[in-house]
Formats: C-alpha cells, structure tokens, sequence
C-alpha cells in the first residue's frame, strides 16, 4: 500500500483551503446527528452472554446450599489466586464435605477460568458489575455472601433458576465426551462455536463445541 | 447625575456580558459535545443550562492558591490586568444606533491597543508564577500577538480607507443598510486576513499554542487556580466577543438587518456576533493545532503580504475610481 502523505492540490484548492473545508463540513454534519453517549446511571448498557460480572455460587434448588464438591479446581486454576477452599472428608462415605469457600473479588481478574472449570457448575459469574464499595471488607465474598449473591441475581434478572445457563458452563473447543455431565448443557446460539468469530483460520478448522 | 446615568450603563453592559461569557462556555461545550457526537453538559438543570452557574460558584469558593516562587504582588495584578483590559474595550462598541458607551473617533485603535495590554496580563502571569510551563506560555503567546497585532491592523486599513473613520459607528454607517453594502464583498482578502489574525490574537485553536495542553499542560494559567483561572477564561471569552463585535462591525455590517427590530435594535448585532463566535467554535472541533513555526510562517509570510498587497488594491481602485 502506497501511503500518500501529501495529496497534489492545484491552486484553486489551495486558495480555497477545500481541505479545511471538507473538515467543516464533516464537523457540521456530525453537529446534527444523534449523539451516542449512553448516559450511565439512567440507561443501563445491554449485557450479552458470556458477561463476566459478580461471582456466585449456584445455589441448588434441591439442596438450598451450594453445588460445589470441593474438587479445588477453581482454586488451582485461578491465575490471581483469589479462591481459598476448605474442606473435611466424611469418615463414613469419605466425600468431601465444603467448610469455606471465599474469593477475594479485588484480586481477581474476572478471566473467568473457574467458571469454565468447575465440573458441577457450582460457580458462576453474574450480570451484576454494580457492586462497588467504599470499603474492603464487601468486596470479600464468603459462602454466605456468594450464595445470597446468586439469589440477588435470579431475583434481579428475568432468568429461571431451573433453566439458567451460563454459556461458561460449557467451554469451547473440547468435544462433548471430555467434558463432565454437568457441563453438557445447551448454550444460547450466538455463544456457539459456528456463530462467533474467533480468528481466521478457527471455522475452516471446524474447532466445534462437539454436537 | 450624568455620571450616575454612565455609571448605570456600564454596571448593566458589565453584567450582559458576564453572563454572555458564562453561556459562551456552555455553548460551547454543548457545540463541541455535538460535533464530537458527545452530548455535553446534561446534568445540572435542563440539559445542563444551570452548568456555567455552578462552574461559577465552584470556581469562586475554590482555594486562591499562590506558589511560594512566585512574584506575589505581580501574580495577583496579572489577572486582573488581562480581564480589565478586555472589558474597558467593550465601552467602544456599538451595539445598535447610538448605543455606544462612548463613541469615541478612534475607536478600533483603541481596541487594537487594549487587546495587546491585555497580553501583557498573559506575559506577566507567564513570568510572575515561575513555572517553566507558564514562562513558555506567555512567551509564546508574546511572540504570537506581536506577529499577528500587525496583520489585524493591516487587514483594516482598508476598512479604514474605505470608510474614511476609525470611528465603529461611522464605519457601520458608511457600510449603509443594504446587504451588498458590507465590506466583506468589497474586502474579501482582508477579512480572511482578519479572522485568522483573529483566530490568533484570541489564543484560540488552531492557535492556541499559549495555552497548549498537550504540550504546556495549560500554559501561561497553569499556576492559577480558583476565581484568578476564572478571570483569565473570562478575559479570553470577552476577547472573543469583542473580536467577533470587530468583525462585525467592520465587515458584516454592524446593526443592520434584512428589517428593523422595534424595542431591541441590537438584535442583528448580536445575532452576526453570534454566528461568528459559532465559526469560532466549529473551527475549534475541527482543526488540530499548527505547529509554532508554521504560526509564525502563516503570520509573516502569508497574512501580512496579503493585508499589504490589500491595502495596495484598495488605495489603487479608490485612486481609478476618483
């Protein structure tokens, strides 16, 4: 490509400053268009799936506590290592049994890799991002806190707790048979590996979520 | 009793004009917003009409904070200088037929005279705050005035030898009320020598360079805070006006309308005022800064050969003419 610093004028368009001209008028005609400031606090931007916002854990509808196994996958995956997880073996069917479960929300990154790891879909990241506060303490979720966040969820949005998916739940780019039962849920359409652009070369590949 | 009548008048021209410049900022930040598909002020009051009013009162209870460096007596004149200067050349303008505060015969070189005191306000605060960023300011905006004081002069001469007066009202009135009887159709070179001299002399984009914030963080203002920065806007805001009141005068016909307004006759005035300070503002949305020695090759080697070789023609066809 042949980059043209500076295009031939002839004299007329000298005299006349067409250049600068040209500029006016393209400030003038943005003058009259629409503007497309989203004024925050009153309009809310849309939230798509896939949104990373506010951790949760599931809580389950049978149980009325969390989902989670304590398998500590989350917890290894973490690159801020911000979960801490700990838990007792029952004696007699030697299952692990979750004491505490804290995420330290101001060190994480919101990457989103314990969602996508987690075998039970135990834990999830929610629409919420207003959560700020002035003080730290807020911002250190622990079991209690994590499971109430994920009732101001399901109370906040128009979801239904039976058929709520986060399209996380079922990472991208393995075939059904390595992933977990759990994990084998329907994702919404524009999450599908067919319909999202994720380099050039990914759809020739046919690098499919598995059908 | 005359006095208290002049003293009366120049309280209420004084207060139009505070007021004027307090609304010149929110038009144009409302301008700029839009032109950069931004919205602009929105929050306080209407679709923010209330915001140069709380800029206003924000900037008024703001701490006066003066630099330990600094030339103290020279710090607090310079503002005031600058502002002063600024609005003592608002008593020469006529805003309609005989409204004038006083209609002196050497009106325009009255201007042009205040307008360079009021640089001396900028070069002294430049010089008073002993900050590098504000000496380079002030010097800048020296060199530029001095460069540009001399083409805005040049491209009126020919208004002058057109008209026959320094006298604002007089060259209004030798314009006559017809449309085509504005000098910006028998002096088209000098007033495109006039509104970039004018660009200019306001420290305005694209010659903003006394105060370039990329550069200069704010300039010759950078140590001021509080109502002192509000001063030095406001001197900038009148300098407007009264550049954009110049043009007018000079060259869009003054007063004169398509009719005649009853009860308020300065309506056209501040109408064709208006449009300029509106030119003003899109030419600030639009044009990046010129860099400084394409400002001093613009002012010396463009604008003052054009304004020379305009007085030339002028004096040439008035000359055939008789």
């Amino acid at each position: 490509m042949i980059v043209k610093y500076k295009p031939k004028r002839n004299w007329l368009q000298t005299i006349f400053h067409t250049e600068i001209l040209q500029g006016l008028a393209l400030t003038l005609s943005k003058l009259f268009s629409p503007p497309i400031t989203r004024q925050y606090p009153k309009e809310k931007p849309p939230i798509y799936p896939g949104f990373r916002g506010q951790h949760a854990l599931v809580r389950d509808p049978q149980s009325g506590t969390a989902k989670c196994v304590a398998c500590m996958r989350c917890a290894q995956i973490c690159p801020s290592r911000c979960i801490s997880i700990r838990y007792h073996q029952e004696e007699e069917t030697s299952r692990r049994v979750m004491d505490s479960f804290n995420i330290e929300a101001l060190r994480c990154v919101y990457c989103g890799y314990c969602v996508e790891v987690c075998p039970v879909n135990a834990i999830t990241m929610t629409d919420i991002f207003e959560y700020a506060s002035y003080d730290r303490e807020s911002i250190y979720f622990d079991k209690e806190k994590l499971l109430s966040n994920w009732d101001d969820f399901m109370s906040s949005s128009t979801y239904d707790q039976s058929s709520y998916v986060n399209p996380f739940w079922r990472p991208r780019g393995l075939p059904e048979s390595e992933l977990t039962a759990a994990k084998r849920v329907p994702v919404p359409d524009d999450w599908r590996i067919e319909n999202q652009f994720i380099g050039r070369k990914a759809r020739s590949k046919k690098i499919t979520g598995g059908e | 009793m005359q006095i208290l009548i002049l003293l009366v008048q120049i309280a209420i021209l004084v207060g139009v004009v505070l007021l004027h410049v307090a609304y010149a900022t929110y038009f144009e930040r409302k301008i700029i917003g839009h032109m950069q598909v931004r919205m602009g002020p929105m929050l306080v009051g209407w679709h923010g009409l209330l915001q140069p009013i709380a800029d206003g009162i924000k900037s008024f209870f703001k701490e006066d904070i003066i630099p330990e460096q600094a030339d103290k007596p020279l710090f607090l004149a310079a503002p005031i200088i600058c502002l002063v200067s600024m609005m003592v050349s608002l008593a020469v303008l006529p805003f309609a037929k005989g409204w004038a505060l006083a209609d002196i015969n050497i009106g325009l070189l009255f201007i042009f005279a205040m307008s360079s005191l009021a640089s001396y306000g900028i070069i002294l605060a430049g010089w008073a705050s002993n900050s590098k960023y504000t000496l380079l300011g002030g010097m800048r905006s020296m060199a530029q005035v001095i460069s540009y004081e001399i083409s805005l002069g040049l491209s009126l001469v020919g208004v002058m030898m057109l008209s026959g007066s320094l006298n604002l009202t007089q060259i209004v009135e030798a314009q006559g009320s017809s449309f085509t009887g504005m000098y910006i159709f028998t002096q088209p070179v000098a007033f495109f020598v006039f509104f970039v001299a004018m660009l200019a002399e306001t420290n305005r984009v694209p010659f903003d360079l006394p105060e370039a914030e990329t550069e200069l963080v704010s300039g010759y203002c950078t140590e001021y805070s509080g109502m002192r920065y509000a001063m030095f806007f406001m001197a900038e805001y009148i300098g407007m006006f009264v550049m954009a009141s110049i043009g007018v005068v000079c060259f869009l016909g003054g007063w004169n309308g398509p009719f005649n307004v009853p009860f308020f006759p300065p309506i056209w005035f501040i109408l064709k005022v208006y449009l300029i300070m509106f030119v003003f503002i899109w030419i600030r949305a639009t044009l990046p800064r010129y860099r400084y020695d394409q400002l001093m090759t613009i002012g010396w080697k463009l604008l003052i050969p054009l304004a020379l070789g305009n007085i030339f023609f002028t004096g040439l066809v008035k000359i055939v003419i008789n």
